[in-house]
């Protein structure tokens, strides 16, 4: 089912792209789409999406795309960015739902006034009636990340080839994003089929202070054998925290395992050199360019889809790793790849 | 006994032997156990560092917010070094002169362009923090393996029998910074200056060489700790310091160091940055969320501070 997920996520893109190209839709048309985003340039993550939007403007050429983000985990700094956005009187906007009571009422107005709204990466977690009037959203399902890779988990656990869950840690840098709360979510209610508890513990953004916070928390809570990263760079955190406490992190030891999210290079590696179990790819790329295109044929034709376009996950682990290397590879390039690598 | 009730840091000294006792009496097996001991140890010497370089720039009546982000901009230099095979030396010497630089311009403009030190230095906040994420892209390599295994790493990171090397550097700085504060002629005009700034000039203490110093002292302290911080776990993210400058505030604070300027010790400091680590380091281990640190912050240093103007107080009373 995995093995041939990137292959089928290209094909996917390019079956998405070719849905919407011919001659008639390359003529010039000049808007301006902007998109407002939580992943800024202390993500890796934002060259996925800003990559793609390139190549959305190549395909395009008249309509402007531009990035904008918060460089830290702010909601506050990401309202304010919103706002400036907004009051520039863009052609459409892309946007996470990162708070949808704090997002409401500024989207609301934004949209009220014309400007179509597209929901990427963080969705409004609410049913369709109640949530924020957006033309759709386009990313993986936050929740449904943390029940995969739970349900991975208990799969493989019930084959014996891993130990079974006793206990899970979250470990979450952000108290207040929705996104990586609903993935902490997911992974409690996959864990709860099993009645297996499940904490989050909030460690910081900090690596010092998030090894200390984790340390403290495993110190006593011995009967935690899972940590589940909900960011894959403090993956390499947890997995030396563990090792210093003896609590043998490498898979092959089956003592701690460490799950986490994200094709970057830090969870891909991870998987290879046996220090992570899994992560999963949420379709980093079609979350920069379809909202975008979405846009272009909302604001040229009227368009919208009429249900939301769910990028992820796709579970990567030991089974598809070395496809999914050579694919970050390709898009990224090897000498970033590198250089990402924080192990 | 009156003269030790005089302390400045008394508050900081009555508040460790609570939470002492206290987690002795609650926790003795978590408290006691060497994992907790070496976790707050490690954790106290990084936020002691950045503390010891805060007392000295508030001991001046001035303030350093940009610690935070030097801590980040420094450590991450000196990571990026290393992974491009200049040895562990040279990188981080070249780290440090960089906290350096950095602690002389805010020097300089607080001095030379009399803009407040709180504006100076949030603006240093901000733009060393910018200057990671561009010259970064948002990922930081980790350190090549001879790099941690060299003498330096080593020195920095590693144990000696048992006890963390960052936990003995700081006790040493901690002592160290002490005397130059008590014993020394820098340490009079320091507080000299910071008591009454009118008064130390026209008794010739050199003002501008003086604040200098403390603001470099400042930024050194903090390279410093980020190099430690570095040389035990080399594994980062450019999120590296967020938010340490709060916390280094909180720590001298705490430590009996006012904000006034001209009262302090290095003592309180450290005693600060312990007693923050500890509580925070229990109250995870008890099971409170520890989002509650927070809150428990800003608790501790409101008890803290009324302790010692309480006592103040009924000393000047009597």
């Amino acid at each position: 089912m995995t093995k041939h997920a990137p292959r089928r996520l290209v094909a996917g893109i390019l079956s998405l792209c070719s849905l919407f190209t011919g001659a008639v839709f390359a003529q010039t048309d000049h808007y301006r789409f902007i998109m407002v985003s939580h992943i800024g340039s202390n993500d890796p993550n934002m060259n996925w999406l800003t990559g793609s939007m390139k190549t959305f403007e190549e395909k395009y050429p008249g309509v402007k795309t531009q990035y904008l983000s918060t460089n830290e985990y702010s909601l506050q700094n990401f309202i304010a960015i919103l706002n400036q956005a907004i009051a520039t009187h863009p052609d459409g906007i892309a946007v996470p739902i990162l708070n949808s009571q704090a997002l409401q009422p500024i989207l609301d107005k934004a949209i009220s006034s014309g400007i179509p709204v597209v929901a990427f990466n963080i969705s409004d977690p609410r049913p369709v009636g109640q949530r924020i009037k957006y033309l759709t959203y386009v990313g993986g399902d936050e929740y449904l990340t943390g029940v995969k890779l739970g349900e991975h988990v208990v799969e493989l656990a019930n084959a014996g080839k891993i130990p079974k869950p006793t206990r899970v840690m979250v470990a979450n840098h952000d108290a207040t994003h929705q996104g990586l709360k609903a993935r902490a979510r997911g992974m409690t209610d996959a864990m709860k089929k099993i009645n297996v508890p499940v904490d989050e513990l909030i460690i910081g953004a900090d690596p010092a202070q998030a090894r200390s916070v984790m340390q403290s928390y495993l110190g006593t809570h011995k009967d935690v054998n899972y940590i589940f990263c909900v960011a894959s760079w403090s993956s390499p955190w947890a997995y030396s925290v563990a090792d210093q406490m003896g609590l043998k992190p490498k898979l092959a030891d089956k003592g701690l395992t460490i799950v986490t999210v994200d094709e970057s290079p830090d969870a891909l590696e991870g998987i290879k050199d046996g220090k992570v179990l899994e992560c999963n790819s949420q379709g980093f790329w079609l979350q920069g360019y379809l909202p975008m295109e979405i846009l272009y044929f909302n604001k040229k034709m009227g368009m919208s889809p009429i249900s939301d376009v769910v990028t992820g996950p796709i579970i990567i682990d030991q089974t598809n790793v070395d496809e999914w290397i050579k694919f970050v590879k390709s898009v990224v390039g090897e000498e970033a790849y590198k250089k990402q690598l924080t192990w | 006994m009156r003269r030790f009730v005089k302390r400045s840091d008394i508050g900081i000294i009555i508040g460790c032997i609570f939470v002492f006792l206290l987690f002795s009496i609650w926790n003795p097996q978590q408290w006691f156990n060497w994992g907790t001991i070496s976790n707050v140890g490690q954790y106290t010497a990084i936020l002691g560092l950045l503390a010891i370089g805060q007392t000295f720039v508030i001991l001046v009546r001035e303030i350093d917010l940009s610690v935070g982000s030097v801590y980040g901009v420094v450590g991450i230099t000196f990571l990026g070094l290393e992974s491009s095979n200049v040895s562990v030396l040279v990188s981080f010497i070249v780290a440090m002169l960089l906290a350096l630089l950095i602690g002389l311009v805010n020097a300089v403009v607080v001095i030379h362009g009399k803009v407040p030190s709180m504006i100076v230095t949030l603006g240093g906040l901000f733009f060393y923090r910018g200057l990671i994420y561009v010259t970064t892209h948002g990922a930081v390599a980790g350190t090549p393996q001879p790099a941690r295994e060299n003498w330096l790493s080593q020195f920095f990171g590693g144990h000696w029998l048992g006890i963390e090397n960052g936990f003995l550097l700081v006790l040493l700085l901690a002592f160290l910074s002490a005397t130059a504060l008590y014993q020394t002629r820098f340490g009079n005009h320091l507080f000299a200056l910071g008591g009454d700034p009118a008064s130390a000039e026209s008794q010739g203490v050199p003002v501008n060489r003086i604040k200098a110093s403390a603001f470099c002292l400042s930024s050194l302290f903090a390279g410093l700790s980020a190099i430690v911080t570095l040389a035990n776990n080399p594994s980062t993210n450019v999120s590296l310091g967020t938010g340490m400058e709060l916390q280094s505030i909180a720590a001298v604070v705490v430590g009996g160091t006012l904000l006034t300027g001209g009262r302090g010790t290095m003592l309180g400091t450290i005693l600060g940055a312990f007693f923050l680590t500890a509580v925070r380091s229990e109250m995870i281990a008890l099971g409170a969320p520890p989002s509650w640190y927070i809150a428990f912050v800003g608790i501790a240093l409101l008890v803290i501070v009324t302790i010692n103007t309480l006592l103040a107080k009924r000393l000047k009373a009597a």
